[in-house]
């Protein structure tokens, strides 16, 4: 145990260096001031939107409008008396988004019956998505002038009937079943809220997996390239030893490493959902898949951290192979592409395709990398297949055992010391 | 005198290629058996697979009266093996390098202590130690790495061309640490295809060549059998 915890210790000092130390910080905080900035962007653009309005008509019915516009969430600056000239000098040195011009003769077209015609100046300060959200006001201003010009029309010639009522005479109330439970909403809002929740669990297996294995690889490849190999496998320790000591200090500091980056999204992230004004949807959105049985209890996040976790050991002995083939610490750069390839893979086809209802082939190929299996246990846990998850566990567990076993064959015999792997020539390569 | 290593009709073969023809030797108590040849000549291959890193074709080896492809715990145990192109942690200090080494065969604090005294005392970098094995020189890391090789006081020290690409005073400093160490109980393996020190630094040889052993005895018993002013020449004869 002593030997083992010398040779750790030694895996995890070389890993933590300065430069990790100093990129995990630099990234947190980057991401950090970014969420940071994003969250007043954002508070900016969602907030009281500032708009100017001209009215040139004085009619009851622009006034009417005008009004109508100061309830609905915009604050406006009234720019009577002006020519348009100035008021679009004035709106464009102040703070508006837009201006509003409501030429003469508006109230009498709408009397008329006849379209009426406004003006809309709209001032683009910026060209960031969020900055351009001064063009959305627009359409909701104009839309807001619709809503009400049309319900004012509609109560004038049909008094007593709900204006909504007409324009809308169908109205649907949404149901969802999953299995034998029901709640009121709609089957998009579901599909929305489960990739919502499952979006973490891709992103935070791809970093782990990307990782760690990166760090096994380079750990392998390093003791080859400085000479180091040979003399740590004639030492008094277990080769099995050697191999576990590096797949935990990789696995470690790349769960670490990934839990950082992970802070750090989320401060990103966090600034930018935060502001959105969705907990009011999401509250309600908790409760329907709540009421849907569509959530994650203690045991579901049990199975789903089991699984991640198996699938992070199947990465870092396959990494673990891969590291022997590499010749030096270059080579071990290109010998993570295939494990990305393997994680990829089941992530596209994930947001894109149910894996449920692919073409069989498809189907089992993308079953029998290990990696897609996480992927589905938050399906297979809302469904409550079962039977699925615990053969995607084991097929995890079994590809685990026989990957470490075939590690452990590999740094007990000659082939620790021979086998590389040379692109374009042989395949393996005696020294 | 006994053996504490002796090798039988050893043979290793890479895929078709016979690296190891059937090879014998034995090493003594307390002295320094050398293999020299040229490069290729199966060296190397002899010395690893006695430190117990590759598996031999055919043959028996007993160490210490133990089987070694048997029991290769036990041989790592009591061996210690400098390759020929080995190379330090760059990212340790070197008394790091040393500790981290001697925690791999110290029972008890106390002894990792004495191992790294004796270690640092063969080295003679002072200070130095406190600085990353990156900015060593060839010299210093091989003197560091030897010095790793010989602080426990291994039963067995396999070296693989010690001198290899050092000048000529280094060279003589090493030469001059192995045989101090051989006279305090340890026996030693080594490999060279430098003759000359060899002669200087060696109890027997075994002159190998394509796999196989041509002729081994003691410097003198072999220049007396082939006529020959040196081992250079005893060679050449020994290769006609």
């Amino acid at each position: 145990m002593k030997r083992f915890t010398n040779l750790l210790k030694k895996e995890i000092k070389e890993l933590v260096t300065k430069q990790l130390i100093i990129s995990l910080a630099f990234t947190v905080i980057l991401f950090n001031f970014i969420g940071q900035v994003s969250k007043k962007e954002v508070r900016k653009a969602i907030g009281v939107q500032t708009i100017s309005a001209l009215d040139e008509d004085g009619s009851a019915a622009s006034k009417a409008l005008v009004q109508g516009l100061a309830s609905a969430r915009f604050k406006i600056l009234d720019q009577s008396g002006k020519t348009k000239e100035q008021a679009i000098e004035t709106a464009k040195a102040g703070e508006s988004k837009l201006l509003l011009v409501i030429p003469k003769g508006f109230g009498d077209s709408l009397t008329e019956l006849k379209p009426s015609e406004i003006e809309t100046y709209s001032f683009m300060r910026s060209f960031s998505l969020i900055g351009t959200r001064g063009q959305i006001v627009v359409q909701s201003v104009i839309s807001a002038l619709n809503e009400a010009l049309s319900n004012n029309f509609l109560k004038e010639k049909l008094p007593g009937i709900d204006p909504a009522s007409l324009k809308k005479p169908i109205k649907s109330k949404d149901f969802v079943v999953v299995q034998d439970r029901m709640a009121e909403g709609s089957a998009n809002m579901v599909a929305g809220l489960i990739s919502q929740q499952s979006l973490l669990i891709p992103v935070v297996l791809m970093m782990i997996v990307i990782y760690s294995s990166q760090m096994v690889i380079s750990a392998v490849a390093m003791e080859k390239q400085n000479k180091t190999l040979e003399t740590l496998l004639t030492v008094p320790i277990k080769r099995t030893s050697i191999i576990t000591a590096k797949m935990l200090a990789a696995g470690l500091v790349g769960l670490i490493s990934a839990g950082v980056y992970m802070v750090g999204f989320k401060g990103f992230f966090g600034g930018i959902g935060d502001e959105a004004g969705l907990a009011g949807v999401q509250a309600s959105g908790t409760a329907m898949m709540r009421q849907l049985g569509l959530y994650f209890n203690t045991s579901g996040y049990v199975i789903l951290g089991l699984s991640i976790f198996l699938a992070i050991l199947v990465a870092l002995a396959l990494a673990m192979i891969l590291g022997v083939l590499a010749e030096d610490f270059r080579s071990a750069q290109t010998m993570i592409m295939p494990l990305m390839f393997m994680v990829m893979i089941p992530y596209f086809i994930s947001l894109f395709a149910d894996i449920n209802t692919v073409s069989l082939p498809i189907k089992i190929f993308i079953l029998a990398i290990p990696f897609s299996h996480p992927f589905l246990v938050s399906q297979n846990l809302y469904l409550g297949n079962y039977g699925m998850i615990a053969a995607g566990l084991a097929y995890m567990l079994i590809v685990f055992v026989i990957l470490v076993v075939f590690a452990a064959r590999i740094f007990s015999t000659d082939k620790i010391l021979t086998m590389k792997l040379r692109f374009g020539k042989k395949k393996a390569a005696v020294a | 005198m006994p053996n504490v290593l002796t090798v039988r009709g050893l043979k290793k073969s890479y895929g078709s290629q016979m690296a190891l023809a059937g090879i014998d030797f034995e090493v003594q108590a307390g002295e320094v058996f050398a293999l020299i040849g040229p490069n290729g000549a199966g060296k190397t291959t002899t010395l690893r697979i006695v430190a117990t890193l590759l598996t031999s074709s055919a043959g028996e080896i007993t160490f210490l009266d133990r089987d070694l492809c048997k029991d290769p715990d036990f041989v790592r145990e009591k061996i210690s093996y400098l390759p020929e192109e080995a190379g330090a942690y760059k990212d340790m200090k070197g008394l790091d390098y040393l500790h981290f080494m001697a925690n791999f065969y110290a029972r008890t604090p106390e002894e990792e202590k004495e191992f790294v005294d004796r270690a640092v005392a063969i080295t003679e970098l002072g200070d130095r130690l406190r600085t990353k094995v990156g900015t060593y020189s060839k010299g210093m890391t091989r003197k560091l790495l030897l010095a790793r090789a010989l602080m426990t006081k291994p039963v067995l020290a396999i070296l693989d061309e010690p001198t290899s690409g050092l000048d000529v005073l280094n060279a003589l400093e090493v030469r001059e640490i192995v045989r101090r160490y051989v006279k305090e109980g340890t026996s030693v393996l080594l490999s060279s295809h430098n003759m000359l020190e060899i002669e200087f630094l060696s109890d027997r040889v075994a002159l190998i060549d394509k796999g196989r052993i041509l002729d081994s005895g003691t410097p003198q018993e072999l220049k007396d059998k082939h006529n020959a002013k040196n081992l250079e020449e005893v060679f050449r004869s020994s290769v006609r």
